[in-house]
């Protein structure tokens, strides 16, 4: 099996929901204000929060997306993910993905360590036995030992860290998306994390990581793609990072 | 491992597209099942982490319930004893585990926020967590009905059969419930208020604390109450008392019609559910 992403014409919009949009008084109020003709989107914004992306993403490709906040490089990820749906346009990913965009994914505060790394198996898809064949190893990477029996909710963000990448990792992906909390964690967790992304990627996989910082990108990736406001840019080399993001600078000379 | 190898999501739209796509969902789910039952079991855990008797707490309250109401309500109506703890206790329980289902129903996707914005996970898992918890919490009260039943010479072996059927057109007609709550709940935040509210009154209207012959001159209160054919199904057989075919016809015809219904709206809410979180 060939691991791949292919995006054609990605357009994303969806509707934000302000306070008003979620009072059900609100709602019912515009009904009979409007004689039953209720707006469609009233109180609701619509937001493109991607238009038009292609991407063609291979094995062995590390793809770095840049872009300020609220450029639309969450929004990717979570497209690619299976979380949203396009509006129009295609995705299609051939592999198993992983999705590490959020910490807080399958982690219950209240519950232990040990639980939540069970828990965040299952949902990755393994079995109860697949789960506890590779506890071991886990631990062993999470580096927290008796912590484990601890509720997470004690956990320091970068233990929090610590557990959820070593869970989200464990699993075998062929796709690692990530965001960029990854620059969480001390020094000796992101060598140790390094060590790991890379080999995962060396087992023939693709790794997307939205970040601000430069230094990450040139560590991690082998291309980049830049995003703004839901526009992409195409997709380069990393050694043309800078290039791209000079860019920059007349955009933001404008609004400037 | 059954993670999904291929993902193809487009842009296509309308009602058959989506009707299909609701439809994958639900058959992704039964894939799935076992990943809904662990969570199940681990917010059961997670309720009662640290405690003595962990889950059976549940049936401890519950138990302690049955008799608290048991004995105030039988003399409050000058109702024998033996016969009345019995039709409370099987009231309590399978009226509780319907409203269970229903109210934390409103959680069902609010709670999954995090899950459903970052993984191809089917929605409906979510669906089956929420009724399968309350399936498990059915499990503990499962003392409390055989030790009634048992106590009070109710038990009756050949009942058990219609008892079931009973037992499945309710969480049949709970999932519906449960499920179109979900939706609602996560679109709009007063909806866990209103549905709260309704059960709370339903509890009140539908004979689970008080025996039907006192509102005999009352007929519509019981005929137009789904709750009241939701639980005779399943305590008329357990008391060995006869339950009229219109109640099958009822629930029958409430479940086709609530799932066709509900299934329709999470169709057109599918890919929106995400978005209102």
């Amino acid at each position: 099996m060939t691991v791949s992403i292919t995006c054609t014409d990605l357009t994303l919009r969806f509707p934000v929901y302000g306070v008003d949009a979620k009072s059900l008084k609100k709602a019912l109020a515009r009904v009979v204000a409007v004689g039953g003709a209720l707006g469609r989107h009233a109180g609701v914004t619509d937001v493109t929060a991607l238009q038009g992306v292609n991407l063609q993403l291979q094995a062995g490709d590390r793809l770095g997306l840049i872009g300020h906040n609220g450029s639309g490089k969450t929004t990717l990820l979570r497209a690619l993910s299976g979380a949203y749906e396009p509006d129009e346009g295609t995705i299609d990913v051939h592999g198993r993905i992983a999705a590490l965009l959020d910490l807080g994914l399958g982690i219950d505060p209240t519950a232990t360590g040990l639980e939540n790394i069970r828990l965040r198996g299952r949902i990755a898809g393994l079995t109860s036995k697949e789960v506890e064949d590779k506890m071991e190893e886990i631990t062993t990477f999470t580096g927290l030992g008796p912590f484990l029996a601890m509720p997470v909710k004690t956990y320091s963000a970068g233990m929090q860290a610590r557990l959820a990448f070593a869970a989200a990792t464990a699993v075998e992906a062929d796709v690692l998306l990530m965001d960029e909390w990854i620059a969480v964690g001390d020094a000796e967790f992101q060598k140790l994390a390094h060590k790991r992304l890379l080999k995962l990627v060396e087992r023939a996989g693709i790794l997307v990581l939205a970040t601000h910082e430069a230094p990450l990108l040139r560590l991690y990736c082998n291309k980049v793609m830049r995003l703004d406001g839901g526009v992409a840019s195409e997709v380069v080399d990393i050694r043309k990072l800078d290039e791209l993001l000079a860019r920059d600078a007349p955009a933001v000379a404008q609004i400037a | 491992m059954q993670t999904a190898t291929h993902m193809l999501r487009t842009g296509r739209r309308g009602g058959m597209f989506q009707l299909q796509m609701a439809l994958r969902d639900l058959r992704n789910s039964f894939g799935r099942i076992g990943l809904a039952w662990s969570l199940a079991w681990h917010d059961i855990g997670a309720r009662y982490r640290g405690s003595i008797l962990g889950p059976f707490w549940i049936t401890l309250s519950m138990g302690l319930m049955v008799l608290g109401i048991g004995f105030v309500y039988a003399n409050l109506f000058h109702i024998d004893v033996n016969t009345f703890l019995p039709y409370v206790a099987l009231g309590i329980v399978f009226f509780g585990v319907m409203t269970g289902t229903i109210n934390e129903g409103c959680d069902t996707f609010v709670q999954a926020a995090g899950m459903l914005s970052q993984t191809s996970l089917p929605m409906f898992t979510f669906v089956w967590r929420t009724v399968f918890r309350n399936m498990i919490n059915l499990g503990h009260h499962l003392v409390i009905v055989v030790g009634v039943l048992a106590f009070y010479g109710y038990w009756r072996t050949a009942n058990i059969p219609l008892a079931l059927v009973g037992v499945v057109l309710m969480i049949l007609n709970a999932s519906w419930a449960s499920l179109l709550a979900g939706i609602a709940s996560a679109r709009f935040r007063d909806i866990p208020q209103i549905v709260i509210s309704v059960m709370q009154f339903a509890i009140f209207f539908t004979p689970v604390f008080w025996p039907t012959d006192r509102f005999s001159s009352h007929r519509a209160v019981l005929d137009f109450n789904p709750f009241y054919h939701l639980l005779q199904a399943v305590r008329g057989p357990l008391l060995s008392q006869p339950v009229g075919a219109h109640t099958y016809v009822v629930l029958v015809s409430m479940a086709l019609i609530g799932w066709t219904v509900t299934f329709a709206i999470f169709a057109r809410t599918r890919r929106r559910i995400v978005h209102y979180l």
